[in-house]
């Protein structure tokens, strides 16, 4: 019944730092390699920072312009993981 | 009677509309423009708690059943909350609000107010128009292109809120004294906020059947048969644009409430149930730094009856263990053979705390010293890592919800998600 399909894998994710810009965009995932597939984002829908315990995690919502991603980065362990994705084919009327 | 206020207006209501579906329609572009939604935990008759511009124009309305409003867009597409994502947004907006006056006061989640007052003509030396339109844009370049402010500018908070709710989404309008009277005419009693069914048929009861009816009506009127009280004054200068909604609450009760999903009156499901209460109420008083001394037990019946219990007691208290043991008691004083509805327990007679005091017996310095521990081991690892065994079944079973009326457990909220 939840469109989310919940993956939660560690990927390969390529990120770009830029040294101006707004807050939001400082960092920002721009290729992912998930199933052997490179994946680019398109846009960024929402980036918010959350927490696992004391553990600091921001979290990406990318989309590739036709699917939305999900992408938690752990600032401690410097991992990168998919957490789920939004299939574009739900939200179409 | 009181004249309208004439004072320049000073007051920017700023109100996120339909702020969690807005927000995933932000994170998540493919559900832009679609019918969607919101619920604390998706089931096949769980209830629209956020409904997208596009949902609800196509009826779907909050509190409406996903059954329901599938049968309205078979296409709409359902997701479950994410606090931390709707904390950020939050964040951002108070941040920007920050910027433009010392004296800004969220009133919930995804609405609040800026007073002006103090800084046109010296910080400020632009119409407040000029500052909503920025605004705006700030929350476009700053937290997403798909966020929308509905903006009120108005003498009173009052004034701003209806101002905010005339044309949604995106809206920016002004209310002063000189289009007051103009803007009553085009709404109902009920459009107008504080103003809901009960009071309608009171005030349609002394012959007050519009807005514009309200405004006409005495000051004594409005104290001797509508309001039966000085809340009738309020309304006088409220309708008037004065302000009287700018004065802080003092916090009186701590509780949390449950409804169950299927009706019961098998203590085995509802007792654990119950210790997850007391350890969440308990979480919320040591949150707030404040002991309690009473407590209140409530339940409805499935019946539809209603029952409660209160006891205040000579010390005070504030460890879930001490919470959980004088609520049992009183719990168990219901009438077992009823199946339980909704349930409830309220904490009040709340006093700064005094932890610091050490007790004389050595038991009860043990069980704050544990509860301490415990605390701060939840802090460090996230909240109910450790509980009171007994509450097990119950943290699976009762789900927390999204405060939608206040901000003030916010961040608690944010460490159990």
């Amino acid at each position: 019944m939840d469109p989310t399909t919940l993956i939660n894998e560690r990927v390969t994710v390529v990120a770009v730092y830029q040294k101006q810009g707004s807050h939001e965009m400082l960092c920002q995932p721009v290729k992912m390699r998930y199933k052997n597939e490179d994946i680019s984002f398109t846009e960024l829908g929402l980036r918010h920072p959350t927490s696992a315990g004391r553990r600091m995690i921001h979290v990406f919502d990318m989309s590739d312009g036709v699917n939305d991603y999900r992408l938690e980065f752990d600032a401690e362990g410097l991992t990168w993981t998919l957490v789920s994705m939004l299939e574009g084919h739900h939200a179409q009327p | 009677m009181l004249n309208l206020n004439s004072e320049d207006p000073q007051i920017m209501f700023l109100d996120l509309n339909s702020a969690f579906a807005t927000t995933e329609q932000q994170a998540r572009p493919s559900l832009r423009g679609k019918p969607m939604g919101v619920t604390n935990r998706i089931s096949k008759h769980c209830c629209v708690i956020a409904a997208s511009y596009e949902a609800k124009a196509l009826g779907i309305k909050v509190g409406m059943r996903l059954d329901e409003a599938r049968q309205l867009a078979p296409d709409f597409v359902i997701l479950e909350t994410d606090p931390p994502k709707y904390h950020f947004v939050y964040q951002q907006l108070t941040r920007i609000m920050k910027d433009y006056s010392p004296k800004v006061r969220m009133k919930s989640i995804d609405e609040g107010v800026i007073d002006f007052h103090g800084t046109l003509g010296t910080v400020h030396k632009r119409p407040l128009e000029d500052i909503a339109i920025e605004i705006k844009q700030r929350m476009r370049q700053e937290v997403g292109s798909w966020m929308r402010l509905n903006i009120g500018i108005a003498p009173n908070q009052f004034l701003a809120k209806t101002a905010a709710s005339l044309h949604k989404p995106d809206g920016l309008d002004r209310i002063d004294h000189r289009n007051l009277r103009e803007v009553y005419s085009q709404l109902k009693l009920t459009d107008l906020n504080g103003i809901a069914s009960h009071f309608e048929a009171r005030l349609n009861s002394a012959g007050i059947f519009t807005p514009l009816q309200f405004l006409d009506a005495s000051s004594d009127t409005l104290r001797r048969f509508v309001f039966h009280s000085v809340i009738g004054d309020d309304w006088h200068r409220r309708l008037r644009g004065y302000e009287t909604d700018d004065v802080e609450t003092k916090l009186g009760i701590v509780g949390r409430q449950w409804v169950l999903a299927n009706p019961s009156a098998d203590d085995s499901y509802i007792l654990p149930c119950f210790q997850y209460l007391c350890e969440t109420t308990g979480k919320k008083l040591r949150y707030r730094g404040v002991d309690a001394r009473g407590i209140i037990v409530w339940a409805r019946f499935q019946t539809g009856d209603g029952w409660q219990q209160r006891r205040m007691f000579k010390t005070t208290f504030y460890t879930d263990s001490q919470i959980y043991a004088r609520a049992l008691y009183l719990l168990n004083k219901r009438p077992k053979h009823m199946k339980l509805q909704t349930m409830g327990i309220t904490c009040y007679q709340l006093t700064p705390s005094a932890r610091s005091q050490i007790s004389l017996l050595e038991h009860v310095n043990k069980e704050e010293e544990l509860t301490t521990a415990v605390d701060e081991i939840n802090e460090r690892y996230g909240t109910f890592k450790i509980y009171h065994a007994n509450a097990l079944a119950g943290t699976k079973t009762v789900k927390q919800k999204i405060p939608f009326g206040g901000t003030q457990y916010f961040e608690l909220l944010l460490k159990q998600a």
